[in-house]
Formats: structure tokens, sequence, C-alpha cells
């Protein structure tokens, strides 16, 4: 099978959120000896950014972009002992832990944010709603993580936030992660009252913010 | 009817599957699929369509779908399944009413159908965070006075001596008793002390503090309402249903609160109308609410007023007026802030969309997506009364076309709308009287709009 075909196969079934056709291409490339991290950067990446683009102009909403997502963790467990085998890693932007803090049950949002973020490039560890700050702070440091972000959708949950930043200062660790907040209720007024480094209306712009503060880092 | 508790006896005894399979195998797939059976297509051209046949056939889609994918409960990782001779036995033995308030300031709620010129039920809400007491008491009290307003929401309070209101704390407990104190004396103050208020504990997020706080003791009526939050999508907590079956049980109007979100896991405007006209189901059958907090709002923009949600709005609201019943109060998020011409647009817009299409009821449009402190005044509640007024006087076909015109003027700044002013940038805080440049640019928006067509006083 040509080369060009099967990382063309892999950016399709992305964008069409098909788990069976990029599970049967990954195999194909492997089989057909080509490179695994060129699969993933001109294939599925390729694919993620097709239709990380249609999700931001509105062509497509989240049921589109999850499908996409989950077609490529299908296929990168395919990938992926293939790459480790070779002592490859897949370039990464950075990494996210995402948590709806304390009191707040609400995921929707955070689990928009996950989905973006991978499409752009970012790995994510998502622990989930109902988190407590110190739960949300070790996280961060077993994973390693460069940016905490945290939702919030209550006003009664959003104090919560500015504990996970003055909790970080007090262990000294604040230097450590770039935060971002979102949500609801919260707002760049917030954000700049608490102290945060980054607040993003939308998924799209939080991505952008992100980048942002890792081209200032340098 | 079913009461709370045969709903978490389904609670625990329902399929047990993980929040995401229910996400991506249940939801997704049947919202696809019921979307395509039924043939349900966004019409951006038409954002207030006038076909009653397909009000109807957008409610059987909402009835099907309800059926196929149930409600999932977080708290039990089980779905609560309903079959469809449930539905409709629930919904031909829902009341049609309900009489909150006390005094001379207590109302009937009743329905509304589409094109019926009939006042809806003027709900002012004013679910915005304030600076200091005395703004919040300002902002009731000015809200209150105004003859019109049929019932009224309490701004949450944030701190209590210094202490942040955080769900689930003593001090959460403590705002909310302050935050229902301060709210009845400003509706005392406007001399509406009976006025209904149906989100009576809204500073308490929780339901600990909120049932602790809603006894009669702190100056809690059963015969105001208390809001009762669904997690989008199709989804209810333990604390939630905790709440539901105490408001049963005690007797205080339960209000169901839902937001579909557009962009979510509704997908695109056709799958939200469907999730839209099930959720007033839910809230008839899951919660038996007397009223319901319902707003479709946009994933991406957080407000209510974009053309593809208005089209969400419109449907729901005929489908549901037609066959629930519920009485809905729409509840819209502007993008603009106060005392912008922006946001008297887009409150226009939103009421056209949802007065003629048959909603019982709507709440004051939030300006700035409710996220601006201290960004509301008694201004936008005026504003809100006359277009609403103004909107019962408009027929379906003919709102179409005006909330086209409408969207025109606004719809190039959604992405970025203008902030507005501060109640104490737009008004004189002593007098709690708007200054002369908000009443200016008031006056010219409505001589505009009312030169478009649109029937105001």
């Amino acid at each position: 099978m040509d080369k060009q075909e099967i990382l063309n196969n892999l950016s399709n079934a992305i964008v069409e959120g098909n788990e069976e056709a990029a599970k049967k291409s990954a195999q194909q490339a492997i089989d057909n000896g080509l490179d695994a991290l060129k699969a993933v950067d001109q294939g599925l990446s390729k694919g993620m950014s097709v239709i990380g683009d249609r999700f931001e102009t509105g062509e497509v909403f989240l049921p589109e972009l999850l499908m996409a997502s989950e077609a490529f963790k299908a296929a990168m467990e395919i990938l992926n002992p293939v790459i480790e085998a070779g002592k490859q890693k897949v370039a990464k932007l950075g990494t996210f832990l995402l948590a709806t803090v304390k009191g707040d049950q609400h995921n929707i949002g955070k689990n928009i944010l996950s989905t973006v973020l991978e499409t752009n490039g970012f790995d994510v560890v998502d622990i989930g709603i109902d988190q407590s700050t110190l739960n949300i702070i070790e996280a961060a440091k077993k994973s390693n993580v460069d940016f905490i972000g945290l939702s919030s959708v209550m006003t009664t949950s959003m104090p919560y936030q500015k504990e996970v930043i003055e909790t970080l200062k007090e262990m000294g660790l604040r230097d450590e992660f770039f935060v971002l907040v979102g949500g609801g209720p919260v707002s760049q007024e917030w954000a700049d009252e608490i102290g945060a480094d980054g607040y993003g209306d939308t998924a799209v712009n939080a991505v952008e913010v992100a980048k942002n503060l890792l081209a200032q880092k340098g | 009817m079913l009461t709370m508790l045969d709903i978490y006896e389904r609670a625990v005894k329902g399929p047990i599957m993980t929040e995401k399979d229910f996400d991506m195998k249940i939801f997704l797939p049947n919202l696809k699929d019921v979307v395509k059976k039924y043939g349900i297509q966004y019409d951006q051209e038409n954002p207030v369509p006038f076909d009653d046949a397909a009000a109807d056939n957008l409610f059987e889609a909402g009835v099907a779908f309800l059926t196929r994918v149930g409600v999932y409960c977080q708290g039990t990782n089980r779905v609560m399944q309903f079959n469809e001779a449930e539905i409709r036995k629930a919904l031909r033995e829902a009341p049609d009413k309900c009489f909150p308030g006390a005094g001379r300031d207590a109302g009937v709620m009743g329905q509304r159908k589409p094109d019926e010129a009939r006042y809806p039920w003027f709900h002012n809400g004013t679910g915005i965070a304030f600076s200091s007491e005395q703004l919040m008491t300002n902002m009731i009290e000015g809200c209150a006075s105004i003859a019109e307003i049929n019932s009224i929401s309490f701004p949450a309070i944030e701190y209590v001596r210094g202490l942040p209101a955080v769900g689930g704390t003593p001090a959460e407990f403590y705002a909310a008793i302050r935050g229902v104190n301060i709210g009845m004396q400003a509706l005392k103050r406007a001399g509406r002390p009976g006025l209904p208020v149906l989100n009576l504990i809204s500073t308490a997020t929780t339901a600990q503090s909120a049932i602790a706080a809603s006894a009669p003791a702190f100056g809690c009526r059963t015969t105001d309402g208390w809001l009762c939050g669904a997690v989008s999508e199709f989804k209810l907590n333990l604390g939630t249903m905790t709440k539901i079956a105490y408001l049963q049980s005690a007797g205080g109007l339960i209000g169901a609160e839902t937001a579909p979100i557009l962009g979510g896991f509704c997908g695109g405007p056709d799958g939200t109308a469907v999730v839209s006209t099930a959720y007033i189901i839910i809230g008839v059958l899951v919660y038996r609410a007397n009223y319901q907090l319902h707003f479709p709002v946009h994933f991406n923009y957080g407000c209510t007023t974009t053309r593809d949600v208005i089209w969400v709005n419109s449907v729901s609201c005929q489908a549901s007026s037609r066959n629930i019943p519920m009485r809905v109060i729409w509840d819209p998020y502007c993008a603009a802030g106060p005392n912008t011409r922006m946001y008297m647009y887009e409150a226009a817009a939103y009421l056209l969309s949802v007065i003629p299409s048959g909603a019982a009821s709507f709440e004051t449009c939030h300006p700035a997506k409710a996220v601006l402190v201290d960004g509301f005044t008694p201004m936008e509640a005026r504003w809100n009364v006359e277009m609403g007024k103004a909107a019962s006087r408009v027929k379906r076909e003919e709102a179409n076309e005006l909330v086209k015109r409408l969207l025109e003027k606004y719809e190039s700044r959604i992405a970025d709308p203008p902030r507005g002013s501060k109640y104490q940038e737009c008004f004189d805080v002593e007098s709690g009287r708007p200054l002369d440049d908000y009443v200016r640019r008031y006056e010219d928006v409505r001589q505009e709009l009312a030169d478009m067509g649109i029937p105001l006083d």
C-alpha cells in the first residue's frame, strides 16, 4: 500500500472520528514499514488539526471532537509500542493538569478544554470533578505538569481557585506551574484578583493563552 | 406521578455505567439517531419559525430521546430510566399552573401558547454578584418597585465577615441566611413584601446549606421557590435529588434549573433543540417542578443571543408550550453589558424569539453574561418589561422578520461585545436613579426599535 495513502487514511479516520478505520490504518502503517512518528505527525495529528480548525470555526462541535479524540487514542495504542521500542517520543507542547475544584461537579467545560488541548499538541492529565486543593497540587507534582487548569462553574466554588494559588505560594511551589482559570462565572477580573497566570473565556482562547505563556517563558 | 423516592430507587437499581460511557455510548449516538429519525433541522434563515406541526414533531423527538437515554445519577453511576407510558402519564397529570407569592403580591403563573396575545409572567433576575450590600439592596428594591414585575431573584452573597462563602462550609450557610434577610428587607422597602422569590437560597449551592438555610426561622416561606440544578447533560447528583425530596415534602415551590449547551454534548442547533425540549419533560417527570428556569446557551460565547441559540430557544419553546404543562422561565444571557445599545438589541431579539413562541415567563436578560460584578441595574429590568409587553403583541411570523433585523445590528459583535457600565457608573448610588447618559441612550434605542415596527407602548 502506498505510504501517502496510509497517511491520508489516518488523517481521514480522525476527521471522521472512525475508531476502527484509525486502528486499521495504524496497523497498516506498521505493516508497511512507515515510520511511526511520521504516521502520528503527518497522519493522525494532521487529522486532529483539521477537526480542531473546524471546531474553532463552529463547523463541528464537541461530539465530533470527542470522536476524533477517541479515534486518535485508539490509533496511538497501536503506534505507541513501536514508538517506545525505537526510544522515540511524540513531541508535545506541554502538559496540563485539569480539575474542577472542590464542591463543583460540573465537567463539560473542562472536558471540552481537555479535548481542544489534545488536538493542539498538549498532554492532559484530567483528575476530574470536585477535587480538593491538595489533591490538585499533589497530582500536579506527581505528573510534573507545566500547567494547572482549574474549572469552576459556581460562585461558591470559585474561592477554591484562589485557594489553590494561595496554597501553592505557601508550599513554595507557585513558580513551578502556570495556573489558568475558567468556568461560567469566572472572568479576567477574577483571574487578575487571585493572581492566576491566565484566563480563557473559551477553550480555544485558553489554548492560545497557554501557548503565549510558553512562548514568554521561552 | 413519581416521587423523588421512586426516582432515587431507579438511581440505585438502574444500569450501572461510567459517566463517559453514558456520554459516548448512550447520549451521543441516540441524539444523532433521534435528530435524523425526526428530521430536526436548523434553519438559519428563520430564527423564529412558525410551523406548529414542526413544533409537535420536536416534542415527539424529545419524548423519544428521553425514553432511550434516561437521566444519569452521578452519585450512584447508574441510569434512571423511564418508559414512554410513564412520560406521557406524567405530562397528562401535571398541573398547568402554580401560585407563587404571598398576600397581595401573590400571583398565578400559568401557561401561554404560541402567538397568544397575553403578557407573560415577568420574572426579574438579579443573579449577579454585587460588591456591597447597599448596591444589592438598591438593586432589589429598584426592580421590585417596577409594578409589572411578578417575581424576583436575589443575588448571591459572596462573603461573610470577610470569609468567602465557599460551598459546603459554615460560611456558605451564614451567607445564605444573610442573603435572604437582605432580600426580604429590600422587598419590604419596595412595598412588596410578599413578592415571590424564585431562587430563594441563591447563595447556597450545596444541598446541605440550602436545606439548612431554608428553615422558616430564617424568613423562608413555602410561597417562594428554590432552584434545583441539573448537570449538563442529563445528569443529576444526589445533593440535588435530596433538595428536591426536601421541597416535595416541605412544600416549597420547586424550580428545575436546566441549561443545554449548544456545541457541547448536544452538538449543533438540531441536537440542542431536542435536548432542550426533553429537559422540560424532565422538569415535569423527574423534578415535579412548579416552574423551570431554562437557558440553552452557546458553549463558545456563553450567551443565549446568537442566531443558532435564538432558533433553539424558539423551537423548543414552541414544542414545549404546545405540549408540556410546565411554566418555563426562559432565562437569557446577553453578551453586552448594561448601558449599551447592543444589550438592548440582544434583549429585544431574545424576547421576540420566545414570547411569541409561547413562553409562559422570562427572566430579565442578564447583561455581560452575568459575570460583571455590579453589572446590572433596574434600567435593564425596565427595558425587559417594555419589550416583554411589546413582544406579546407580535406573532411568530412577524417576530421572525424583526429578529432577523435585530441580529443584523449585533451579530458581528457577539465575540467581542462592549462591557458596558457597572451600577455605580450609570446610576446615582444614593438616590438609586439612572444617570442622564443612560436615560438618553435608552430613549434613543427605544425610539429606533419603535421605528422598526416593534409595538412598544
